[in-house]
């Protein structure tokens, strides 16, 4: 009887504890809108580690702007290794239609463009995917708090894509995000497979804050736990606000 | 009193003084042996059946260390139309449930396979189906992308869009019978007009586990059974059919029980060796009984000792010589390298010889305890005239026509022994079922229409990227691309020309084929990478690019066509830098098949040799060995001859045929001229000792060859048509020893006399 009171009060105590956390649609969402800066330059490395150890890198100058009716766009230019610097790269990030993509292979003197709309698919054969390098729409998933949101000044929230083609569109079946109580920045992501176990941690190493709160993830850790390859974003350099023209944006500007 | 009557009056004596230690030790053997039997495990890897030292199997090894183990689970969708609705959301829901699944490393569906196109400027690399198609306009659509799309066309939808297939590399970690079971159970979850079969090499092992259990079950008791009515007819009371029956099961349990004692694995050849005591361990027992029955038919009135000790003359030594010969002969198998060859060779002979030296202790025990015994006559007494008659009948035509019957079966040999000339060699493991069977149907389905079910691997070592080794990959693949009995050939030199097609239009230089420099090749990955997924080549290139994997789909696994294909590239070494090792699952068969032939070849030289020298020292004379060996040879070229016209191929099993006819058919001999010697001793001459042997030893050679052949004859309702024509091949091959001991021995000792069957074989 003892142990039923105890367990009763505990309950009762979590139970009032989640219902004072902000609904976790409001987090993610705010999360998100915090983490979407306006005009960046960096320069990025792109570290893959296999599982031998044996590791490849790629370093990359990037500038994103945001355009009108939530558009971004990223210009991505190589700069190692040698036989594929050069390359250059334009990213719209539509919110709403599939993402573009432009290239320019500088040894083949052709640009091409890429459709994909799959957003489970990895960003530049590393173990990101590019819902790992933009933010997914909230209405995607279905969100809630787990037991220990709240706890350790995180709220720690669980997604899960509404349906089954969302499941397999992100490849996979849930998402934990670890993210601070105060500054609504993203610190850890667990992703779990179909068979509900953890495959996938990606761990936030490094942010640079913006003004008015916003931030962008300067450092990030992508382990695959089943593939034991790890994938790491290094941005340096990192210029916030400079003034970078449309035209930088533009596919002409990718063969410059 | 001779030395040999010596030896026999002390074995009497130490029997008649030790029985019940021999009986109970006997027993409590075979209880202990039969307990243990269940712990037997089966491994039904054929790649195990050579030895990891070898060549093949190194080679394939570090190739799987590269690029993942190549064993594939194949999941076969038929129906009229494919492209059906229902059809692909079943297909689909299978797929997405093997997606989910731990024991799936990666797979090739329908719904993952990508298409890379150029369309308006852009390169789309997708995939295939999007979404399913709503109706006949989409589902023409689709089946248009299908059509010329190199990573789908003949890979996941089958050219006549009547089949489609889902591939799965399974995931070695997790038990291989776990991964399978869950398979089963998504495809039975997901029920379907269209026929869903389940193939590839893991599916081999499960049925091969399965039917090597269900034969052991059905086979073993069914020989038993046999072997007990044999017994039964042709020595009449049950006291006599129940003493060399207990040498069968104890020596078969003994053989059986040292197969988990020891930490060996069952294996198709392994069940052979049941059934391989079964028949042989039988046989001194019968000598012993029958001859039993024969000295209280001539003197009833004799105490047990007296029979006991008559026994022992006049047989201890030829059985002794018998089964000193039979091991000998089937030792022949450990210069085997197929390694459950050369188990089964230890087994059967440890066997034999437990079978042997309880024939020569157990059932003289057994004799003395349960009182001399009857001479086994009253009941069978028709059949033993029966019998008689035709030795008689048959002494008489020998002694008539010796000369004719050399000549005869000298041109038979001849005639049949020319189809040793085609015998064909086959280590398919699909062969080893039946057409029914639904592994042969599912595999001749893939065969037929996803470019085959067994694969050659070949992995290059170099600069990858390089024009030079992608050009060198480039023709190699399209070179064993366009061989006979090559269905599929995978390269990344493919994956470089599809993205060329979605660079280049059809009128640039560098459409469909492989740039020139290695920037170019480089950033062409890049681009590829951008709609692609790491996993996408890792089957075909290392992340690293030092390594290149080019996977060959056989539609023909014949040994003969793995050769040319072999053959063909080795002929690519020194054309471009890169080093090429060769190796898969077929690679290892064409390994096996060598080895087959050398084993084959070695343990029939080892096994005549070996029993060539104690025939010369049982018959003190070379003259003796090579009289001794004639039936054998005469065996030997019909029985290889037989198989060769018949198209029965030497394969696992069947290349422990020569050295199981020599163990088996040299008793026969050995009988007939020991027989011979004693009476010819008497001073009766030629003809009558001919007369005399045929039909007094005669009699027990015969039961003995019908108990050997009925042993094996369980074999023909094997479930592998290897162990079947294996079965076969004993009745053709004792057969043969049968004629060669009762019809060629007594033909060729009238017809050239020889000086050795004179001596005595007694005499120290």
């Amino acid at each position: 009887m003892k142990i039923s009171v105890t367990a009763l009060f505990v309950l009762l105590t979590i139970l009032q504890g989640a219902a004072q956390l902000p609904e976790p649609e409001i987090i993610m969402d705010k999360s998100r809108e915090l983490s979407i800066a306006g005009t960046i330059s960096a320069n990025i490395t792109l570290t893959i580690t296999e599982k031998n150890g044996s590791t490849r890198n790629r370093t990359f100058a990037m500038s994103t702007k945001s355009f009108p009716e939530d558009v971004g766009k990223r210009y991505i230019k190589f700069l190692s290794p040698p036989d594929v610097k050069g390359t250059a790269m334009l990213i719209i990030d539509n919110l709403k239609t599939a993402d573009e993509m432009w290239i320019y292979l500088p040894a083949l003197k052709k640009t091409r463009r890429i459709v994909s709309s799959e957003k489970g698919k990895s960003f530049m054969n590393s173990e990101f995917t590019n819902a790992d390098m933009s933010s997914p729409p909230v209405s995607d998933f279905v969100h809630k708090h787990t037991t220990q949101s709240g706890s350790n000044n995180q709220f720690v929230i669980e997604s899960i894509p509404v349906d089954e083609d969302k499941a397999d569109e992100y490849g996979y079946s849930k998402k934990v995000s670890y993210i601070d109580k105060v500054n609504y920045q993203v610190q850890k992501m667990e992703i779990y497979n179909f068979e509900n176990v953890i495959y996938k941690i990606i761990e936030i190493k490094g942010i640079h804050n913006l003004p008015e709160g916003k931030f962008i993830v300067s450092d990030m850790l992508s382990s695959n736990l089943r593939t034991n390859r790890k994938s790491e974003i290094k941005m340096t350099n990192i210029a916030e606000g400079a003034k970078v023209d449309d035209s930088v944006f533009s596919i002409q500007n990718l063969e410059r | 009193m001779q030395p040999s009557g010596l030896i026999s009056d002390r074995m009497t004596d130490f029997v008649i003084r030790n029985r019940w230690i021999i009986i109970t030790s006997c027993i409590l053997l075979g209880i202990i042996s039969g307990i243990i039997i269940p712990f037997s495990e089966t491994d039904p890897e054929i790649r195990n059946y050579i030895p990891a030292s070898m060549k093949s199997r190194i080679d394939t090894d570090t190739i799987e260390n590269e690029f993942g183990v190549q064993d594939m689970v194949v999941i076969l969708f038929t129906d009229s139309s494919i492209l059906e609705r229902e059809n692909l959301e079943v297909i689909r829901n299978i797929d997405r449930a093997l997606s989910r699944m731990p024991g799936i490393t990666s797979r090739t569906s329908p719904f993952t396979v990508r298409s890379i196109k150029s369309e308006e400027g852009a390169m789309i690399a997708e995939r295939l189906i999007k979404r399913i198609p709503e109706d006949s306009d989409e589902t023409r659509e689709l089946q248009q992308k299908v059509t010329g799309n190199r990573f789908a066309e003949n890979i996941v939808f089958s050219h006549d869009m009547t089949s489609a297939s889902i591939t799965a590399f399974i995931d070695k970690n997790i038990p291989e019978t776990e991964t399978l079971r869950k398979i089963d159970s998504i495809i039975r979850c997901n029920p379907a007009r269209m026929e869903i079969r389940t193939g590839g090499l893991p599916y081999i092992r499960k049925y091969i586990i399965s039917d090597v259990r269900k034969d052991a079950i059905k086979l073993v008791p069914l020989a038993l059974l046999i072997m007990l009515l044999i017994l039964k007819i042709t020595l009449g009371s049950w006291r006599s059919v129940i003493m060399p029956f207990s040498v069968v099961m104890i020596s078969t349990f003994v053989s059986m029980g040292l197969l988990p004692l020891i930490g060996w694995k069952m294996s198709i050849i392994t069940l052979l060796l049941p059934i391989i005591m079964v028949a042989v361990a039988n046989n001194y027992g019968i000598y012993l009984t029958a001859r039993q029955q024969e000295i209280i038919r001539s003197e009833p009135s004799l105490s047990g000792r007296e029979v006991l000790r008559r026994l022992y003359r006049s047989l201890n030594m030829p059985i002794l010589f018998s089964g000193l010969t039979t091991i000998a002969g089937i030792l022949g198998l450990l210069t085997h390298s197929i390694i459950p060859a050369r188990q089964v060779g230890i087994l059967a002979a440890t066997g034999v010889a437990v079978a042997l030296f309880m024939s020569l202790m157990l059932i003289p025990s057994l004799i003395y305890q349960t009182g001399p015994g009857d001479s086994g006559i009253s009941k069978s007494d028709n059949k033993n005239l029966l019998l008689d008659k035709l030795l008689k009948a048959t002494s008489r035509f020998i002694i008539k026509h010796s000369g004719k019957i050399l000549i005869i079966s000298a041109l038979v040999t001849i005639i049949l022994s020319t189809g040793i000339l085609i015998i064909r060699i086959d280590t398919n493991q699909e062969n080893y079922f039946p057409a029914k069977h639904p592994v042969k149907m599912t595999s001749e389905l893939i065969n037929k229409k996803f470019g085959g079910s067994q694969t050659i691997s070949v992995m290059l070592e170099g600069d990858i990227l390089s024009p030079e080794v992608m050009k060198g990959i480039d023709n190699m693949t399209r070179d064993i691309e366009k061989m006979d009995g090559v269905g599929d050939v995978y390269s990344i030199s493919l994956a470089i020309r599809e993205m060329s097609k979605a660079i280049f239009s059809e009128d640039e230089k560098g459409y469909n084929s492989i740039p020139d420099s290695k920037e170019a090749i480089s950033q062409m990955f890049e681009l590829y990478y951008m709609s692609g997924e790491p996993d996408d080549f890792k089957q075909l290139i290392n992340p690293e690019n030092t390594k290149a994997h080019v996977l060959i789909k056989l539609s023909d696994a014949s040994n003969a066509n793995i050769k040319l294909i072999k053959k063909e590239i080795s002929g690519f070494s020194g054309l471009f830098p890169a080093t090429i090792v060769t190796g898969g699952y077929a690679i290892i068969m064409d390994d096996f098949a060598g080895e087959i032939i050398k084993g084959q070849a070695s343990s029939l030289i080892l096994a005549l040799f070996t029993v060539f020298i104690l025939l010369s020292i049982i018959f003190r004379s070379f003259k003796g060995g090579m009289t001794g060996s004639i039936p054998l040879a005469f065996s030997i070229l019909i029985g290889f001859g037989f198989m060769g016209l018949t198209g029965i191929a030497l394969d696992a099993a069947t290349a422990l045929l020569s050295s199981i006819m020599i163990g088996v058919g040299v008793d026969f001999t050995i009988q007939y001229l020991w027989c011979f010697n004693l009476n010819f001793k008497k001073g009766i001459g030629y003809i009558e000792a001919t007369q005399t042997a045929i039909t007094t030893i005669g009699r027990s050679i015969i039961i003995n060859a019908m108990g050997v052949m009925a042993g094996f004859s369980v074999l023909m309702f094997s479930g592998f048509l290897s162990i079947r024509f294996f079965g076969y091949m004993v009745f053709i091959s004792i057969g043969s020893c049968l004629i060669g001991a009762l019809l060629i021995i007594p033909a060729f000792i009238l017809k050239f006399r020889p000086s050795f069957v004179e001596k005595d074989f007694e005499r120290k």
